[in-house]
């Protein structure tokens, strides 16, 4: 897979990557240069992220330390609430360490920046993220680092048809094949149980119940079982993962659901302790490279260029897609999980 | 077991003790004591304060035990874990303990084997174990299931691992190597005239076992039954994977739970960790009212090294049931793992066309991160056991020999931490290590300081077992003939707990080498373990990774275990070459 993944972005550097490189990057060139230099002198670079699987964001890792050299970068990739833990721990020890969040949670950055913990940064290039996603704060203490879909995934071997809505996966057909993470440890679960609730109540919650859902932990685990062949068709499932199977060769695909892929946004913010806030802000500018958009497109992940096409020629205005606003999303949260516990278990 | 009860107490020997050179004594009770303030009772302080804080104010408050007795579903997950870590004991503790006596006492077939293979499931972090009897008995697609539906021709599975005896049983087979290699040490040391005793008068060998053997070696079946019941309270891969399905919460699922939560509750996880602690302090004061009045002397001054037992036909039915955890814990789950780790895709099954080491050359070759981390894990944990067992063994010392006053506190403030979750210590950890004296953040100090205070338990029981073994007299002659104190230490006593001090640190080594949450909030990327990157690819979804790196983390671990074992069976055999003479005497 990770031969796969290199080739894929030999690939798509070798096609985008001269045009793009002459004719976009040189604008901010001699910027970007005065913070190499600065970031050069800080040395070292701790990325604490989450939003990414190990693989893709050591790859935009390696990619950062291959442009800008005499940076060592320190990644840590834990979950996303193990992070953000992380990260408060230090600010209540008095202990910063941390240079770039990359969580999926807008909680994070909403309690973050309300606590005076966040640099207010605007990275070059964020003109370039689809226009629904740019300005997310209006103090630029935080910007859209990841896009993560959650879809339905399904065993392509032994599944003709699969459903290809939310509401078409309680067919009484799927009885026993159905598998689905827990929102009570997944953000990314939790997120698909606010939204199945806002559109279909929890008329949806007891409908699913009466299927006898295998509830794993985490959404990868619907990949898990799908492979595994415990079942068949994956709900509140990870998208880009689901793919990056797929592409391995395993008997696994997508389907975005007609009545709403579920968005949600992971984010990106420098604190404002951080020990080399130069090599950050690098590094918060690179994340809008096309060069890392290309390497989320060949681990199928949504790019954040809309000049940069995701895999597959899929596309955001191609989907239907929510969002859950993250007004009361606290709340909402708190409430799914325990109507998911009366209801499923 | 009144045979065993000798008149004098070992307190005399302290008293003895303390009217020579106070200032070694001192100097290293000082030390000691300094220590276990700094390792352990300043963690532990730190959550007991955080547990009287608000999450979201920080103002000091006793609602996180108003909600723990009040609020919906805080209950329940304790009775669960209750549930599991019992069971999990007294299966660990069945199995376990005719394990080690099969192993250490008889003529079974193939002892050394079973020895290898029974540290190879302790070996196994338990979340691995686990992953790899999903893909054995998961009630659809399980590997087992599918074979007996293919031979039963029904639709129902024989396994379903999802569920809570599931749960126990790959609990219970990852924790007998805790009660195996305790009572396995204890046996190894026993002297053997009372068994000689017995067989003369006419006892059978299982009645010899039962009415002389065992009860000698109480004091350790009693601490592989606690450490047991721990690990069953504290596990949290296990019921993580494998309770989920059915929506049955334990403690450290639900301490998950808070810290899933937004904003996280690390405080009430620190107030749910409290019952823990009473319910630890009870086991141990129930050790100490079956155990306090009696001593267990096993080498005193006329001790000779055991023989084995002729078990004569019975030796293959001992085979057949010490094959148990071999079997279950390390041979199906790992032959699983392996296929997967060899596996292109493997969710297309195994077959030639999907066959690759691509995995291993990754995960040794090209991958920085493993190649790291296994060394990461392999210096910590040495580091970790070797001083764990130092401080261990010397807080035992103090305690078992009552050199100072207030050794009951001393050795309830030592058995704090492993009670508590992992997930809960690492916070504690981090408010103690962080802050001055000990600013010890981002480095390797801070993570083998935290395995020492975490395991220090292990040490500690372990050393007191052995120490209750050692008949105070052999001490009490060497300071009769005018040996120093430590003299006394380092020339009798240590020397008497040698064998017994190796596998006091594998004890530790190897936990430390499969622990997964203590070290969560203290790694940084050039400080991070084995475990926390095979979580993190299980995380991520990459089973042919994790399959690979916890098979390397297996054989790794092993080599490191065989040659702590051959040097132990050296030592052992030194000793009884030195011991012998003098018994001739």
């Amino acid at each position: 897979m990770v031969e796969f993944t290199r080739r894929r972005f030999l690939q798509a550097s070798g096609i985008a990557g001269a045009g793009l490189a002459a004719g976009l990057i040189r604008p901010s060139f001699a910027a970007n240069e005065s913070l190499h230099a600065a970031a050069q002198k800080e040395g070292a670079l701790n990325l604490y992220w989450g939003s990414y699987e190990q693989r893709t964001i050591e790859a935009i890792r390696d990619a950062f330390t291959r442009r800008y050299p005499g940076i060592k970068v320190n990644l840590l990739r834990q979950a996303s609430q193990t992070i953000y833990t992380r990260l408060r721990l230090e600010l209540q020890n008095n202990a910063p360490n941390c240079d770039s969040l990359g969580s999926t949670n807008i909680l994070h950055y909403l309690e973050l920046k309300k606590i005076g913990a966040l640099m207010p940064y605007k990275p070059a290039g964020t003109e370039f993220l689809p226009q629904e996603f740019q300005g997310l704060d209006k103090d630029d203490t935080f910007q859209v680092g990841a896009i993560s879909l959650t879809s339905l995934n399904f065993q392509s071997d032994k599944v003709t048809s699969a459903p290809t809505s939310w509401e078409a996966a309680l067919d009484a057909q799927w009885a026993n094949k159905l598998t689905v993470g827990s929102p009570s440890f997944s953000g990314d679960v939790a997120s698909w149980v606010v939204a199945i609730r806002k559109k279909y109540g929890d008329h949806y919650l007891q409908e699913l119940a009466k299927l006898n859902p295998k509830v794993g932990q985490s959404n990868v685990d619907t990949v898990t079982d799908i492979l595994s062949g415990e079942r068949l068709v994956g709900l509140g499932a990870p998208f880009s993962y689901s793919l990056t199977q797929k592409a391995a060769g395993n008997p696994i695909n997508v389907v975005t659901p007609t009545d709403g892929t579920i968005l949600n946004l992971g984010l990106s913010a420098i604190p404002l302790k951080a020990p080399h806030p130069n090599a950050a802000k690098l590094f918060s500018d690179f994340l809008y490279d096309p060069e890392v958009s290309q390497i989320l497109a060949a681990n199928f992940w949504p790019t954040l260029r809309t000049d940069v096409p995701w895999a597959e020629g899929r596309s955001l205005s191609q989907l239907t897609w929510y969002r859950n606003p993250p007004e009361d999303l606290a709340a909402e949260v708190a409430e799914g999980i325990a109507k998911w516990k009366d209801i499923i278990g | 077991m009144g045979v065993f009860a000798i008149g004098t107490s070992s307190a005399t020997v302290g008293a003895e003790i303390r009217r020579h050179r106070p200032w070694v004594r001192w100097t290293v009770v000082t030390v000691v004591l300094a220590a276990l303030f700094l390792l352990v009772a300043q963690p532990v302080g730190w959550i007991l304060f955080n547990s009287v804080h608000d999450d979201a104010t920080q103002q000091w408050t006793l609602n996180n035990y108003v909600r723990l007795v009040t609020a919906k579903g805080m209950i329940q997950p304790i009775i669960n874990s209750i549930i599991l870590a019992f069971s999990t004991a007294a299966i660990s503790t069945l199995l376990g303990v005719p394990l080690a006596w099969l192993v250490s006492r008889t003529n079974m077939p193939g002892r050394g084997l079973i020895r290898m293979l029974t540290l190879g499931a302790f070996v196994t972090p338990s979340f691995i174990g686990a992953l790899g009897w999903i893909l054995l008995a998961a009630p659809n697609a399980g590997w087992l299931n599918t074979l007996y539906r293919q031979i039963s021709g029904g639709d129902l599975p024989l396994f379903n691992i999802y569920s809570m005896s599931g749960a126990i049983f790959v609990c219970a087979i990852y924790t007998v190597p805790y009660t195996f290699t305790i009572v396995a040490s204890a046996l190894d040391e026993m002297a053997v005239e009372l068994e000689d005793a017995a067989t003369t008068l006419g006892a059978s060998v299982l009645r010899t076992m039962f009415s002389v053997t065992i009860p000698m070696v109480m004091p350790s079946v009693i601490v592989g039954f606690i450490l047991s019941f721990i690990q069953g309270m504290t596990l949290f891969g296990v019921p993580a994977f494998l309770l989920t399905p059915s929506g049955t919460s334990v403690v450290t699922t639900k301490l998950a739970e808070f810290y899933q939560l937004f904003p996280p509750e690390l405080y009430m996880a620190a107030a749910y960790c409290m019952p823990l602690l009473l319910l630890t302090g009870g086991l141990f004061w129930v050790r100490k009212k079956m155990l306090g009045r009696r001593r267990f002397v096993m080498i005193g001054g006329k001790s000779r090294a055991g023989r084995s037992i002729n078990l004569k036909g019975w030796r293959w039915a001992g085979l057949l049931f010490a094959l148990i955890v071999p079997v279950t814990a390390v041979i199906l789950p790992y032959f699983a793992l392996i296929v997967v780790s060899l596996s292109k895709a493997w969710g297309q099954g195994p077959s030639l066309s999907n066959l690759t080491f691509h995995w291993y050359r990754w995960a040794i070759l090209e991958n920085a991160e493993t190649q790291a981390a296994i060394i990461n894990s392999l210096a910590y944990a040495a580091i970790g056991a070797s001083l764990c067992v130092l401080l261990g063994t010397l807080i035992a010392y103090i305690v078992e020999r009552r050199l100072v006053a207030g050794t009951t506190i001393i050795a309830a403030l030592t058995n704090l931490p492993i009670i508590i979750p992992g997930i809960v210590l690492s916070v504690g950890f981090f408010a103690a290590y962080t802050q001055p004296p000990l600013s010890l953040y981002g480095t390797s100090a801070i993570i083998i300081a935290a395995f020492v205070a975490t395991f220090l338990p292990i040490a500690y029981s372990h050393g007191g077992a052995m120490l209750k073994g050692i008949s105070p007299d052999l001490e009490r002659v060497a300071r009769i003939l005018g040996a120093s104190e430590s003299k006394t230490f380092t020339s009798i006593t240590a020397p008497l707990m040698r064998s017994g001090l190796i596998s006091g640190w594998l004890l530790v080594f190897i936990p430390v080498m499969r622990e997964l949450s203590v070290a969560v909030f203290l790694i940084t990327p050039s400080t991070n373990v084995m475990t926390t990157l095979i979580y993190n690819y299980k995380d991520g979804g990459n089973y042919e990774a994790v399959a690979a790196a916890s098979v390397l983390l297996l054989v790794v671990t092993m080599v490191v275990v065989a040659i702590a074992q051959m040097l132990s069976v050296k030592l052992a055999k030194h000793k009884r070459a030195s011991v012998e003479p003098g018994v001739a005497q």
